[in-house]
């Protein structure tokens, strides 16, 4: 029999989304209906339950990402969908999964904010505060895919991150990424392994007697997971705690537990790194996009290209931890950066101003109408 | 000669017997055909002329399908934060105690991610009015299942309908309310028929009495429809509330004043 080539169907980002959950074994979901990401709810509402998980309609943000939470606390990989007011009121809770060191994910799919805002238009104006939400500014890995495949890969890897350090990922798609349905073959999905977080086996791990949920030995190592209600006795506190996970107050062992919570993070960071690189040999500009701007990126290239000029590409997929290295490994003989961006500000441009070092920095920014490829043309040297 | 004018020669010998309330503009409703929203933001402001009081009323809108309603409602109004109507009105009532003040809210707004700041308002025994416009479902964001959607009822996100095993039976917050010793008068009312529009209006006007006359909270829950997330016409989806909804939420009054 012929292997199979191609395997077409019209698929948006956020059904992509839904569907890369689900092949990272998400077994828990819970959702509160929000403008651009209630196609991810929907989706899980109808296929989860068929695949032995749970999707449950929460009357809010607040409850959603605490269900998750909860599940997770048990060794459920588990997942919410929303967009900039949900996660709004979701922060508390995000920092609760970082600080009790719980895996959940959150798929972020951005719309024209402050407040309300513009529940149909596209924006990417809540780059900082996704990555900023933290009382203390803990990294939070955000990934933001492109395309509806992207969407796939990166819900997978975001998964698997979130597992493999215990921490609230973030998928972040903007609304015409999530929302707008295309051709893909679902043929060129790179192979994805599935991981899931390490659980601890031993009763006792020599030190902390039973309780040893946030047991490590050097910071940048991540604790292997006591689910609660299973053999050992797991206690969780979002508060200030030691390693046995009793609440403490600025002793040496808690203070440790607080810097762990960022090294584990930084310990990974190079192997988290995830660009796409289109470089051409002389181009003097790099284009450096993420999320639908990359769309745009892409359609800017082809047209320089084609009056042969010379342009190099990079898309970002892991924007945080920021991928320094692959980003400065891709500046040679580049002496002129642009980045376009749907905020006003250049939020991710604000970021990146210290990893590049002589080049000059150009941002093409627009609220409320997606840049168009000649604003990009109109930048490039 | 222009259509208006074509128009006045037509009519001029008629009497004018029901026309738009100076509080209403003349801005086209964006709802869907049918829809109750509209029904009642007439309602609204047919009391508030007859109160005289459309220079003494503030109107907080949700997030919800009424989230326009500053366009058609003649009066100061403004959108709070999705949930947090009733909490806005506190604080207007709070620093304007001589003015008028309602909240309008739809089921999701505030019997979902608002029921805090609803019950807590209706404790504190706030002298203003909430409308709640209950259509058993989260119109605006395409018809996902709300906490007071019935029992069996098919949405986008209860596709075989509503599980009361998995989430509960429909939430009755306004029989909730009413046990509440901080509320004054609460009332369920429906607009589905004329008869049952006229009792709207009337428990409308009582509320907005009783908040000139300074008393506690009022609460007014009106059963409404929303055809396009039922996926009914207007007329279908009359009768279905009709037969469906209000064997659920029961029309009547549920608390009235008890020192008149
Ligand atoms: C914090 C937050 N979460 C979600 C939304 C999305 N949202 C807008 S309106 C709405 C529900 C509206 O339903 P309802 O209150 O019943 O009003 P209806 O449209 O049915 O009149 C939701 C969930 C939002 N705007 N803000
Ligand atoms: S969606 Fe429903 S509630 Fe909203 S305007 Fe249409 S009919 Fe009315
Ligand atoms: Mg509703």
């Amino acid at each position: 029999m012929e292997a199979v080539q191609s395997m077409v169907r019209i698929r948006s980002g956020n059904q992509m989304v839904a569907e890369g959950a689900l092949r990272a074994g998400c077994k828990f979901f819970a959702g509160y209906p929000i403008t651009p990401a209630s196609g991810i709810y929907k989706l899980m509402i109808d296929m989860l339950p068929g695949r032995g998980g749970v999707a449950l309609s929460a009357p809010d943000e607040i409850s959603a990402l605490a269900y998750c939470v909860g599940a997770s606390l048990r060794g459920q990989k588990a997942m919410t969908a929303t967009s900039g007011p949900g996660w709004a009121l979701m922060i508390e809770t995000v920092q609760y999964a970082l600080m009790t060191e719980t895996p959940v994910v959150i798929a972020m799919v951005q719309r024209l904010g402050p407040s309300t805002g513009g529940a149909t238009q596209n924006a990417q104006g809540d780059v900082l505060l996704v990555e900023h939400c933290t009382s203390g500014g803990y990294t939070i890995p955000v990934f933001t895919p492109s395309t509806p495949i992207e969407c796939y890969e990166l819900t997978h890897i975001a998964f698997t991150w979130s597992e493999l350090l215990r921490t609230p990922v973030v998928v972040m798609l903007d609304k015409e990424v999530g929302m707008t349905s295309e051709d893909i073959d679902y043929m060129t999905i790179h192979d994805l392994t599935t991981l899931s977080r390490q659980r601890s086996i031993q009763r006792d791990n020599g030190k902390n007697g039973a309780m040893d949920t946030y047991y490590f030995e050097n910071p940048e190592d991540v604790p292997s997971f006591v689910p609660v209600g299973g053999q050992i006795k797991a206690t969780v506190t979002g508060s200030a705690h030691n390693k046995a996970g009793k609440l403490q107050k600025n002793s040496p062992e808690t203070l440790e537990v607080l810097y762990h919570l960022q090294k584990k993070i930084d310990a990974h960071a190079n192997q988290m790194e995830l660009v796409k690189r289109d470089l051409q040999d002389g181009a003097r500009t790099l284009i450096l996009s993420y999320g639908i701007t990359a769309r745009t990126a892409r359609e800017a290239v082809r047209r320089i290209r084609n009056n042969n000029g010379k342009v190099s590409w990079l898309n970002v997929l892991s924007l945080f931890p920021v991928p320094a290295n692959k980003i400065r490994a891709s500046l040679h003989n580049i002496e002129r950066i642009i980045i376009p961006e749907e905020n006003f500000g250049g939020q991710y441009r604000s970021v990146l101003c210290n990893v590049f070092d002589k080049q000059e920095i150009v941002g093409v920014n627009k609220l409320g109408a997606m840049i168009t490829p000649d604003e990009i043309i109109a930048k490039v040297v | 000669m222009n259509a208006t004018a074509e128009l006045d020669i037509q009519f001029k010998d008629l009497d004018v017997v029901y026309e738009r309330p100076d509080t209403l503009t003349d801005a086209r409703l964006h709802y869907c055909p049918g829809c109750g929203h509209g029904v009642v933001h007439r309602l609204l402001m047919e009391v508030v002329e007859e109160l005289n009081i459309k220079d003494r009323t503030i109107g907080v809108a949700p997030v919800g399908c009424s989230v326009f309603a500053y366009n058609y409602l003649d009066i100061d109004m403004q959108e709070a934060a999705h949930g947090r109507a009733s909490a806005a009105a506190t604080g207007i009532k709070r620093v304007f105690p001589d003015k008028i003040v309602f909240s309008y809210q739809g089921d999701g707004d505030l019997a979902a991610i608002g029921t805090a700041e609803t019950i807590h308002t209706a404790n504190r025994g706030e002298k203003i009015l909430v409308v709640f416009i209950n259509n058993a479902i989260y119109g605006m964001t395409g018809g996902q299942m709300a906490p007071t959607t019935l029992d069996n009822m098919k949405t986008s996100t209860s596709p075989f309908g509503r599980n009361p095993d998995h989430v509960g039976h429909p939430l009755k917050i306004t029989e909730l309310l009413a046990m509440l010793p901080g509320t004054y008068y609460v009332t369920r009312v429906a607009v589905n028929s004329p008869r049952n529009v006229r009792i709207a209006k009337k428990a409308l006007l009582k509320s907005f009495e009783y908040q000139m006359q300074g008393k506690g909270l009022c609460f007014v829950e009106v059963v409404s429809n929303c055809p396009s997330g039922w996926k009914m016409t207007p007329v279908e989806s009359n009768k279905w509330l009709e037969e469906n909804m209000l064997p659920m939420f029961p029309l009547g009054d549920i608390k009235v004043p008890s020192d008149e």
